[in-house]
């Protein structure tokens, strides 16, 4: 119901879609007009002295791209890196890539802006700082990531 | 017409003729009575003024048409070159300098007159001319026009058919009172864009009057279908003088020759044919008689000029193609497109290593396959070169404003010093030419100011009076080497060491335990002057900090060397490029690291039971210096397993950063590479700064670049 609901207002309402990924259960979208790109697990080339969430650099298509643990950086516990694992490609306008790796990338969504929710309402919930809303498809809740909080630095 | 897209050439131009003027104001001062100097100061003002005449910069025009004015007397021999006059023009120098940045900024001259310059431009010219008239030059000026039209003897534009419609309207003209004139525009022969420069002519004529036909005719000049001249009939309410002026406003004109025509003879000419040319010939001469004694009516001063600025006309006429490269077969081309090249031959070059790694990696000897690498190799290495050498720029765009900056500073300290430079064209990246400028012109301020003495000790010292700062620049393998040096006083180390216990930078057991080298490193450290006076060149402790990051952010490195009593010298370093770079690719545990091959000096093995202890630091002993060692390891986060390294010796890589020798431990060795730099980004922040970046390897895995300068 709640899909047909969203298809006969898509022609009115503004849509965005993201891509969904999954970090230790829980579901998160990802504006897919900021993922460059999506790749399997390559060979990460740690670098000394940096930041804790970041792994390492890595070379995609000869560019050196620096990669970030969303786990790591998320203060969530850290798991062994599966056939499922992807580093996703995030390019905020004007930036350079970075990637971020999460545990399994699921699907693309397309969520008209009316079923957005902004974060603030859901403001008790521990990783609230990362999202900028939850989106709604079908009986599901899409925990929307807020690509400049993962990417700011640690205020720590 | 919208002058605006020619301000850049006019930007270019000027700069080029300001440059010039300095650089024979130079030589003026030391041989003042050098012609060849004089004429070409005058050419260069003269064309100044006119360019900014026609970009409608008045206030520059007027201040270069002073300058032009008192060397139209020099080369006339009515006045001598004085160092007063020297030191006024250089000042009129910097205001055309500041009208040129002004221009670049806003595209407006803006509103400083310089009246003061202007001012003591005239004094002196009245001066040097024993008269007391300040209005004379102008006339002296025109009748020198005068001269040329009638010295031309180009009558070209009697050659100009007139069709129905045009001789009514020269007709018209001369009714209305108008002047009818023919006149010979020549181009010189230097000019790239005659037909604009001709389009520019045919304005300025337009402002005063109008032009009935022209030859060539206007759709061939602008087609660019002329020699050097071109003639036209004009007609204007003005005097031909104002005509000529106009003209002569659009730079790179060589000189304009023509005369009012007697309207009945010209128009008839063609009718009657040759008896009408001997009428006109006697007319002409009627006419010229005419000038002649108007001329003569003139006053004294103004007689005087002509006749070896006639000559001097002549000279003219010859030497631009002698002094200037005919053309400059040049192509500007936008940094970023070279860029994005320069990005392609990077990624060549990593196929090319991917290519050679697969290679090396398959043991079944394949011959063709290696002749074909080599090929490869031959041509990316090849590749790299021209394209490095497209961005290559000599230093000299740097430094030749130096020459003038230390007279400056010599007549403002009120010390005798000359600038001997050397090896200005010495090659470097362009885009760390343009960063060199600022800390060069801090090191020669810091010689000038702190260095030299003064004339008093210097003679005391037994040293000649005149002090000598030395700028020499050259290349050294993958370096480039500048040095400032001068012959003064040196760094007085105590007096640094003292400073340093004044201001509470060390105590003083720590100043006592500091070496020379040490004491004289704390100079580069921000607000530590150690001048007594603060000057306005130099004192206030904000420069050698400043040249150090700046060349460091270049990447390269500052060193001195000094004697007390017999001068310093500052020795930089910069790389040639900064893109792609050879370094020694070593082994850290299972890691894989770069070391620019610049900084390394040696690579030793050296047996464990060499290493000593210095203060709890090791060290080695080589070739009797005993240099620290440093465990990449742990530098590099790498936990130490207790016996895993079993081997009697250890590969020890021995950098340098000027002097400085430490030795750097690494598990293995893999071979020298051609690394092509790429940055780690700014999201990642490597906080202790030993890795300077990355580079892609032929099997695709990134290895980091040690930065060497860091850990010393």
């Amino acid at each position: 119901m709640d899909t047909s609901l969203a298809l006969n207002t898509e022609t009115t309402v503004e849509t965005i879609q993201f891509i969904v990924i999954s970090i230790g259960g829980e579901q998160y979208g990802i504006d897919i007009k900021y993922v460059d790109n999506i790749i399997r697990m390559t060979k990460i080339t740690r670098v000394p002295d940096v930041q804790h969430y970041f792994e390492g650099v890595i070379n995609l298509r000869g560019e050196v791209v620096p990669v970030m643990s969303l786990r790591k950086k998320a203060d969530l516990p850290v798991i062994d890196l599966t056939d499922e694992s992807r580093i996703v490609i995030i390019k905020l306008e004007n930036n350079a890539p970075v990637g971020i790796i999460v545990d399994s990338v699921k699907e693309v969504v397309t969520l008209p802006t009316n079923s957005i929710e902004s974060a603030n309402k859901n403001s008790k919930k521990t990783q609230v700082t990362f999202l900028s809303g939850i989106g709604k498809f079908d009986n599901r809740l899409i925990s929307l990531l807020d690509l400049n909080a993962v990417l700011a630095e640690d205020a720590v | 017409m919208d002058v605006n897209q020619y301000l850049e050439i006019f930007l270019d131009e000027t700069a080029e003729h300001l440059q010039n003027l300095s650089d024979q104001l130079m030589i003026l001062e030391n041989e003042p009575e050098n012609e060849d100097t004089i004429n070409e100061i005058f050419r260069a003002a003269h064309s100044l003024k006119g360019m900014a005449g026609t970009m409608g910069y008045k206030r520059m025009q007027n201040l270069t048409h002073d300058m032009e004015n008192v060397f139209t007397e020099i080369r006339a021999g009515n006045m001598k070159v004085t160092s007063r006059l020297i030191d006024v023009l250089f000042q009129t120098l910097d205001a055309l300098e500041e009208y040129k940045d002004t221009i670049q900024a806003t595209s407006d001259e803006g509103t400083n007159d310089n009246a003061a310059i202007i001012k003591e431009l005239q004094t002196i010219l009245d001066e040097g001319l024993g008269k007391a008239p300040a209005k004379e030059d102008a006339p002296a000026e025109k009748s020198q026009g005068e001269e040329k039209s009638e010295e031309g003897g180009d009558k070209k534009w009697e050659e100009i058919k007139l069709n129905e419609e045009q001789i009514n309207a020269v007709r018209e003209a001369d009714e209305k009172g108008l002047n009818v004139f023919g006149c010979t525009v020549t181009i010189q022969d230097s000019c790239v864009l005659k037909a604009a420069r001709a389009f520019l002519v045919f304005k300025a004529i337009e402002d005063l009057g109008e032009v009935i036909e022209s030859l060539p005719s206007s759709q061939d000049i602008e087609d660019e279908k002329f020699d050097f001249d071109f003639c036209m009939i004009v007609t204007s309410g003005e005097d031909f003088d104002k005509v000529e002026e106009a003209v002569l406003s659009v730079s790179e004109i060589e000189k304009v020759t023509g005369e009012k025509l007697d309207i009945n003879s010209f128009l008839n000419r063609d009718s009657e044919g040759g008896k009408e040319e001997e009428k006109k010939a006697e007319s002409k001469e009627d006419k010229e008689e005419d000038e002649k004694s108007i001329e003569e009516t003139k006053p004294a001063v103004a007689a005087a000029s002509p006749a070896p600025a006639a000559g001097a006309n002549q000279q003219q006429a010859k030497k631009p193609g002698a002094g200037k490269p005919v053309v400059n077969r040049t192509v500007r081309v936008d940094i970023e497109k070279l860029d994005v090249l320069m990005n392609l031959v990077s990624e060549l070059i990593i196929a090319k290593n991917s290519i050679v790694s697969v290679a090396s990696g398959d043991n079944t000897n394949n011959s063709a396959l290696n002749e074909q690498i080599g090929y490869l190799e031959n041509v990316t290495t090849n590749l790299h070169e021209s394209i490095m050498k497209v961005r290559m720029v000599p230093i000299e765009t740097v430094v030749n404003r130096f020459p003038k900056m230390v007279r400056d500073l010599s007549k403002k300290l009120n010390k005798k010093m000359n600038l001997y430079m050397s090896g200005e064209d010495t090659e470097l990246d362009r885009t760390v030419v343009d960063e060199l400028g600022d800390p060069l012109m801090h090191l020669l301020r810091n010689s000038a100011d702190h260095g030299l003495e003064t004339a008093e000790i210097r003679l005391q010292r037994g040293k000649p009076e005149a002090g000598s700062i030395f700028l020499d620049a050259y290349q050294e393998g993958n370096n480039v080497h500048i040095e400032v040096r001068d012959d003064g006083n040196g760094i007085d180390v105590e007096a640094v060491r003292q400073k340093a216990i004044e201001r509470g930078t060390v105590t003083p057991e720590q100043a006592a335990l500091l070496s020379d080298k040490e004491v004289i490193d704390m100079l580069f450290q921000p607000s530590f002057s150690t001048a007594k006076v603060v000057t306005d060149v130099s004192g206030r402790g904000v420069g050698l900090d400043v040249v150090k990051s700046k060349i460091e952010a270049l990447g390269g490195d500052v060193t001195v060397k000094t004697k007390l009593g017999e001068g310093t010298t500052f020795s930089v370093r910069l790389p040639l490029t900064l893109a792609i770079i050879q370094a020694l690719m070593v082994v850290v545990s299972d890691e894989k690291y770069a070391i620019a091959l610049g900084s390394i000096d040696t690579i030793e093995s050296v047996n464990k039971s060499d290493v000593k202890y210095v203060e709890a630091k090791e060290v080695i002993t080589l070739r009797e210096n005993v240099i620290p060692i440093i465990r990449l390891r742990p530098v590099l986060g790498i936990e130490e397993e207790e016996g895993s390294d079993t081997r009697e010796d250890m590969i020890v890589v021995v950098v340098k950063k000027g002097d400085q020798l430490a030795g750097l431990v690494v598990d293995d060795l893999i071979g020298q590479q051609e690394v092509v730099i790429k940055s780690l980004g700014k999201y990642i922040n490597c906080s202790s700064r030993v890795i300077s970046g990355a580079t892609i390897l032929g099997d695709g895995e990134v290895a980091l670049i040690l930065d060497a300068n860091i850990l010393i």
